[in-house]
């Protein structure tokens, strides 16, 4: 190789690990927020009811920052590399997409959709080719929630709350049918999927004690 | 509430990625083994000896430099003749792989590009005795316009170029007892060395590169090894090197044309005096 062409190559490489450098610092930065974000929702297993909207408000503040992260991670990321560089946050994402999913569901009891969690999280539309949520990462986020609310099942008993497992029942389940319907390959996300099941019978097995008891009030039976 | 129809749109867009994802493993595969089959045509032309004696006939030309330049020229115009195929397939490849979709499936790109990017360069040192530009791989696997099919990224290039270095050394040392063979491996030797040399650089940024110049450098070594007993054992006899050549391409021709000969000691201990022993020959089957 003649000079030139070895310092071609090198100028390239050099742009690369620069760029690589710079999008590693602000997805530190995001990531420490999605950390933040799961840290205040670990308190939701102690929280009673009446106090869990300003629980979940807290996280506004900490939402507005992810946002503005994102935009700064949009503006170092070069046309068409959305794929190139996403392995870099893609696990701050999922972080960031169960607190918000979270959040929602314990807000409204709705599964906050693909498109409402990429808004909540500052990624715009038109920035598909260089920041976006993919639908994988939405998932994987999802799957992390169902993880939590399997453990809220049990924790919101020892607080009172009984009503609290059949919501989550009713949620996780709609959750496996949505899963159900679709042709994972044999990746993570297929995994844990397929993990998904213990989860349910977890929940499960706490509604079956509470109604056994007659603590909560069963919805209208079939028959 | 239902979250049906947002996974049915789910499912689609997952079947449609991962469908894109299974036809590029299999165009890969294909692009591997196309490439891998110009590799094995480039050192098949290259020691065929009846065309070189057919051309020296043409040619009525006795230097050995002259002819075995023309027995690689065709060697390398017939390869490049066999590589416009997997050009053709990166061509009709060009929509599943434009604009972001390239980075989203480079994995399953990677490897057949690697193995392209190996046989383009083994026919292009046997045209120009160079190491192929990043340019010129990239011109490649461009349309007629000059617009890139995709981006080739640096990694694959040098990844590719690095895996030359190994068909280097069996082009050099497979080619050793044919005329020109000894001045063939002098010549891929300096070469295998400056590439080893200049790859070394950039090393810190790609991963695998690290674990290629490690069998760069045990293919350099045998071809040193050669060399050295080439060199060694020719100062044993003061004759000029056609001569030598001469001598050597008697010993095996008469191998190949009297199987009797094969328990000729006179012969057999000629030819292993010269360092072709079979331990050359099969010693070089880890580069593959």
């Amino acid at each position: 190789m003649d000079t030139s062409e070895l310092d071609q190559l090198n100028t390239i490489l050099d742009r690369d690990s620069e760029l690589r450098e710079k999008i590693k610092d602000q997805v530190n930065e995001f990531d420490k927020r999605a950390r933040t974000m799961v840290g205040l929702l670990n308190r939701i297993h102690v929280t009673p009811t009446s106090a869990m909207p300003d629980l979940l408000d807290s996280l506004n503040p900490v939402l507005d920052d992810c946002k503005e992260l994102v935009g700064s991670i949009a503006a170092v990321i070069p046309p068409n590399q959305f794929w190139r560089w996403k392995d870099l946050w893609s696990n701050s994402l999922r972080t960031a997409v169960f607190a918000v999913v979270l959040a929602e569901f314990l807000k409204t009891r709705n599964l906050a959709t693909l498109s409402a969690v990429s808004d909540r999280l500052g990624i715009k539309e038109e920035w598909k080719d260089r920041v976006s949520l993919a639908i994988e990462d939405y998932l994987h986020g999802i799957i992390s929630v169902v993880n939590e609310l399997s453990r809220l099942a049990v924790n919101s008993v020892t607080l009172g709350n009984f009503e609290e497992p059949l919501k989550i029942s009713a949620f996780v389940k709609d959750i496996f049918i949505g899963f159900s319907m679709l042709n994972l390959k044999n990746d993570p996300l297929r995994r844990r999927f397929d993990s998904l099941k213990y989860d349910i019978k977890k929940v499960e097995e706490v509604v079956y004690d509470v109604s056994l008891r007659k603590l909560a009030s069963l919805p209208t039976m079939a028959t | 509430m239902s979250v049906k129809p947002a996974f049915e749109n789910f499912r689609r867009e997952l079947d449609e990625s991962n469908d894109r994802r299974e036809r590029l493993i299999k165009a890969s595969r294909d692009i591997t083994n196309l490439s891998k089959k110009t590799i094995f045509l480039l050192h098949r032309l290259m020691l065929d000896e009846d065309s070189a004696a057919k051309q020296q006939q043409c040619t009525g030309s006795t230097s050995n430099g002259l002819d075995d330049r023309a027995l690689a020229l065709n060697a390398s115009k017939q390869g490049y003749l066999r590589l416009r195929e997997v050009q053709e397939l990166y061509a009709g490849l060009r929509h599943e792989l434009g604009k972001e979709l390239f980075w989203r499936h480079e994995r399953q790109v990677s490897p057949g590009l690697q193995e392209y990017i190996e046989a383009l360069s083994f026919a292009h040192y046997l045209e120009h005795g160079t190491l192929i530009s990043y340019g010129e791989v990239q011109k490649s696997l461009s349309d007629s316009d000059g617009v890139p099919y995709f981006p080739l990224t640096v990694s694959d290039y040098l990844l590719g170029l690095s895996d030359l270095t190994g068909e280097l050394m069996r082009y050099a040392i497979s080619g050793l007892a044919r005329k020109g063979g000894r001045k063939r491996a002098v010549d891929v030797c300096v070469f295998v060395r400056n590439c080893k040399a200049d790859f070394e650089r950039y090393t810190p940024y790609i991963r695998e590169l690290r674990k290629k110049q490690a069998v760069t450098s045990s293919s350099l070594e045998k071809i040193e090894d050669a060399v050295y007993a080439i060199f060694l054992r020719s100062s044993e006899y003061d004759i000029p090197p056609d001569m030598l050549d001469d001598i050597v391409a008697q010993s095996i021709s008469s191998l190949s044309v009297h199987p009797d000969n094969r328990r000729d000691h006179r012969v057999q201990g000629s030819i292993r005096t010269l360092g072709f022993e079979s331990r050359d020959m099969s010693g070089d089957e880890d580069g593959f």
